[in-house]
């Protein structure tokens, strides 16, 4: 009967050895918030800025989507307006697009996409997608070295240089915020306020 | 050269014809001691087991193999790092390290009473360790893994349950240092200190 227990024993503390995953509610009930921007940019020389209101961008290689409208996702229009009254603290004015703004602000979320492979290419010019119904034809010189190998389910917010656009009609991303995972997120829309929140905080230089 | 050989073959020949041995598997409990800022959290996720076989009819010398493995883990709260270049990353997360170690090992005995039931030992392990130090923040971890030369003083005591079972417990405490070392995490090395306690089969 004895080696019975010391099977027991044994097996036992082998299995309460073995690695333990990390307590995933601790890590998932709040979004890693990456930020970078292009530090030759004198961010107090923009004032004013265009967002859309209730449309955000969808990147996705597992979907045809590429937007998220406020009228099928609840997701949209609570992080949209975070964005804006975080940009307003900052001092930036929103405009229509047609009003000439210095900067347009990105929003999208990247599916299961790898974005950080792509972007560590200087002057890497990406496709079309990215620049979603706005007429650019993509970045140049974009700015951040992530430390992600893959995302599945990023929340990017971008703020584009439109006082500068190239000659061949390219921008500038001179700001971005990176958000995951939104997937594994417990409570997806206040999770990314909060980080958005954050995003702003972490960059004082944003100041205008 | 040729003493040498004389030395390992008599080696050789004692440890074939020595009878007597035991297995052990403890539970290992385990402090770290080096860069405690990263991990100073102590771990109760550990083990440590092995085979030692006495050399000669005294029991006084013993020799073997010692394999352990402990896992040591700290949370870590929200914190904002300033990355190179002027990026930032705010993120709670947890440090692991995963540390196991192979080591072959030597023991000399004090037997207490008439020397079939008490043994205090000390002894010397010496072999390799492999730590993978992680982060894990979300659903995202990076990881880095490093081999390094281990050295393990070791003292603790053996007690036969009664003097015609095979069945006995075991208790020690070690100190491990090990070469194997991260840049990325600040280690130079990595040392520990251990308590173990647990179960030895005797075949003697």
């Amino acid at each position: 009967m004895y080696r019975v227990w010391i099977g027991c024993i044994c097996l036992g503390s082998v299995l309460w050895g073995c690695e333990p995953e990390p307590d995933a509610m601790k890590l998932l009930d709040q979004l890693v918030v990456s930020t970078n921007y292009d530090n030759n940019v004198n961010f107090q020389s923009y004032s004013t800025y265009s967002i859309a209101t209730d449309t955000i961008g969808f990147v996705s290689n597992q979907s045809n989507d590429t937007i998220l409208i406020h009228t099928k996702s609840e997701y949209p229009r609570p992080v949209l307006q975070k964005v804006v009254t975080n940009l307003n603290a900052m001092g930036y004015t929103r405009v229509a697009k047609n009003q000439n703004p210095d900067m347009r602000i990105n929003v999208y979320v990247v599916n299961n996409y790898n974005l950080f492979q792509q972007v560590v290419y200087p002057n890497y010019y990406y496709p079309s997608y990215y620049g979603y119904g706005y007429g650019y034809g993509g970045y140049y010189g974009y700015p951040y070295v992530s430390t992600y190998e893959s995302n599945t389910g990023s929340l990017v917010v971008e703020i584009l240089d439109l006082k500068t656009i190239t000659p061949d009609n390219k921008v500038k991303v001179i700001w971005g915020a990176y958000m995951g995972d939104v997937y594994s997120a417990i409570d997806v829309i206040k999770q990314s306020e909060e980080a958005i929140d954050q995003a702003f905080v972490q960059s004082p230089y944003l100041h205008n | 050269m040729k003493q040498s050989l004389i030395i390992f073959f008599l080696g050789v020949a004692g440890l074939a014809s020595a009878q007597d041995n035991y297995f052990y598997f403890n539970w290992d409990v385990n402090f770290p001691l080096s860069n405690t800022e990263w991990i100073g959290s102590s771990s109760t996720r550990g083990a440590k087991f092995g085979f030692r076989k006495f050399i000669g009819s005294e029991r006084k010398f013993s020799v073997g193999l010692d394999v352990n493995w402990a896992y040591y883990q700290e949370y870590k709260p929200t914190e904002t790092f300033q990355q190179p270049g002027g990026g930032a990353i705010t993120t709670d997360y947890f440090n692991d390290i995963f540390h196991a170690g192979v080591a072959a090992s030597g023991q000399y005995y004090f037997p207490l009473g008439n020397g079939e039931r008490f043994f205090p030992y000390a002894g010397i392990g010496l072999g390799a360790a492999r730590n993978a130090y992680k982060v894990s923040y979300n659903i995202y971890s990076d990881e880095e893994e490093s081999w390094g030369f281990l050295a393990r003083p070791e003292a603790g005591i053996l007690v036969r349950l009664g003097e015609r079972r095979k069945l006995g417990l075991m208790a020690g405490v070690h100190y491990d240092f090990s070469t194997s070392k991260s840049e990325t995490y600040g280690y130079d090395n990595f040392m520990n200190a251990g308590f173990q306690l647990g179960i030895i089969m005797m075949q003697w």
